[in-house]
């Protein structure tokens, strides 16, 4: 198994040159199939797995542009192979790696160069990413869609799709575009353009966060303890007095303290498990 | 019940597809929670029961590839529970979550069961047969499907009513336990969020968002407004600053942004 393995690898190795047979370069891309590669971009994921991630689907995104601008069928084979091996980078931003990747293919650079920006591109996207769609753009949507469906208003699933799919597909569309008009010239743009973009969409999401911290963790005493005799509710009495929401913002940062620490998720999860029993258990809440 | 069963099942199996493939969204609880109380014949408590869900997720996404508890299959478990069992969504919760974190097991077993395909990918590569790359890739949310449909169809057809049974007998204390937990759970979610984004340069936008929903009672969208309000001020005063002094800013906090975020 072992052997037959490095057999393979040593084949598919020699099997990507960095030249072409056809080197001829030839405008061939046109809106369409830019358009039609952004919407087979909604598939990266399809044959995710732990060993190439995206590289599979990756691959499916850019068969129609691949196709189009070698045709060497060597070429093409080359290409399809180069573009197999792993790729990982934000579902969201993809298009822009995809639209910069087919620019350069369709421009014959060498495979060492495709391949170089495509690995440069993908981990960065991947940070921004994550800080756009995950931390920023669904707590958003999804906090004002909550807001309205917690009241048995219908609007709020609707609001929350419409408000998240007009940024998602504007983003794939216009970044596949934008990608491929600008070539590699995107990336120096992309390097001046990342921080002021990242920097806003981090206060936008912190004052976002710090707020859904205050509006939806539900964390209340209704212990009420003797003080002489004087019934105290040590809720409204003592802890609204200090600060409103200060459990919630207290118990957030402990959480997150002890993430930190290196604890799981998980291990959080049953902590607050417990927590919730134990302390109705002893008539803490 | 079969019926029933067997749309949630089907739906369940077009929010998994949603998850990885289309990620138009619609596998949010507050999307799968409506749909299921549409289902069920209750959609006021489908609604209410998603909105709950949804913030418990809010802070659970892949971030950096890493699958947190599934989210498909604790919205839709958990909505279908409370309208069945006639319990308040955030007891939901606490039966949702173990689902979700068996649920997030098994896609990591798919995930790398996934692995070998690969080969044949590189296979049909080397031969330039891009259609049958085109089927490999079709396979996979055929697979998602599948796993997501019987997922759910099983516990809902088989477990509905002896869950609602059993959590009939359970003591007040602890479905009164679980829904003071599932009412504090989305601190946890919070604080992965805060993992990721929290550094001392953004403590003073926390502060003010904080400070608008506890003391002025603002709703979500007014701190939101707010808050891009002063990223769009921050952002053009920026523009303003010598183009030397931002370089070096930049820099330095772009290594950060990568490492935290990555």
């Amino acid at each position: 198994m072992g052997s037959k393995e490095t057999v393979n690898m040593v084949n598919k190795e020699d099997f990507i040159k960095n030249t072409y047979n056809d080197p001829t370069i030839e405008k061939v891309i046109t809106k369409k199939d830019l358009n039609k590669m952004v919407w087979r971009s909604l598939m990266l994921q399809a044959s995710f797995n732990y060993e190439r991630m995206q590289g599979g689907g990756w691959t499916f995104g850019l068969i129609p542009g691949l196709k189009k601008i070698h045709k060497d069928k060597e070429d093409l084979s080359v290409a399809l192979l180069d573009h197999m091996q792993f790729f990982n980078t934000h579902p969201f931003l993809v298009t822009f790696v995809q639209g910069i990747i087919i620019a350069m293919e369709e421009n014959k650079e060498d495979r060492a160069t495709i391949r170089g920006i495509k690995v440069a591109l993908m981990g960065p996207l991947g940070g921004i990413g994550d800080a756009m769609f995950w931390l920023t753009l669904l707590p958003i949507a999804g906090g004002i869609g909550a807001s309205l469906s917690s009241q048995g208003n219908v609007a709020g699933p609707i609001i929350f799709l419409v408000a998240f799919n007009i940024v998602h597909f504007g983003l794939r569309f216009f970044l596949m575009h934008y990608g491929y008009n600008t070539g590699t010239k995107a990336i120096s743009s992309l390097k001046e353009g990342t921080k002021k973009i990242s920097r806003a969409a981090s206060i936008v999401g912190l004052a976002v966060v710090g707020a859904l911290i205050a509006s939806y963790v539900n964390f209340k005493l209704g212990l009420v303890i003797q003080a002489g005799e004087i019934p105290v509710n040590i809720q409204e009495g003592v802890i609204d007095q200090i600060m409103p929401k200060l459990l919630p913002l207290a118990y957030t940062f402990f959480c997150y303290w002890l993430l930190k620490k290196g604890k799981s998720p998980l291990t959080l999860i049953g902590m607050t498990v417990l927590i919730g029993i134990l302390g109705s258990l002893v008539g803490l809440f | 019940m079969f019926i029933q069963a067997l749309l949630i099942g089907l739906w369940a199996g077009i929010a998994g597809i949603d998850q990885f493939n289309g990620l138009t969204h619609i596998h949010r609880p507050i999307v799968t929670g409506a749909v299921v109380g549409l289902i069920l014949g209750d959609f006021t408590t489908g609604l209410i029961a998603g909105a709950t869900l949804e913030l418990v997720w809010a802070g659970m996404v892949p971030l950096a590839g890493a699958q947190p508890p599934n989210v498909v299959i604790g919205g839709i478990i958990g909505t279908a529970f409370a309208i069945l069992s006639g319990q308040a969504p955030e007891v939901a919760v606490g039966i949702a979550v173990p689902f979700a974190v068996a649920g997030q097991a098994l896609i990591t077993l798919l995930f790398t069961a996934y692995s070998p395909i690969m080969h044949k990918m590189d296979t049909y590569a080397m031969e330039g047969d891009t259609k049958s790359i085109d089927r490999l890739n079709y396979m996979g949310p055929v697979f998602l499907f599948i796993f997501f449909f019987v997922i759910s169809f099983l516990p809902i057809y088989f477990g509905a009513e002896q869950a609602a049974a059993i959590v009939g007998l359970l003591p007040a204390w602890l479905i009164g336990g679980l829904g003071i937990a599932g009412g504090i759970m989305p601190a946890v979610g919070f604080a992965m969020l805060l993992k990721i984004m929290f550094k001392w340069t953004y403590a003073p936008f926390f502060a003010m968002g904080f400070v608008a929903a506890a003391y002025l009672n603002l709703p979500i969208l007014a701190v939101a407004i707010l808050a891009v309000a002063i990223a769009g001020y921050d952002y053009m005063a920026q523009g303003k600053t010598p183009k030397a002094a931002t370089a070096v800013a930049t820099g330095i906090d772009e290594e950060e942004d990568y490492s935290d975020g990555i």
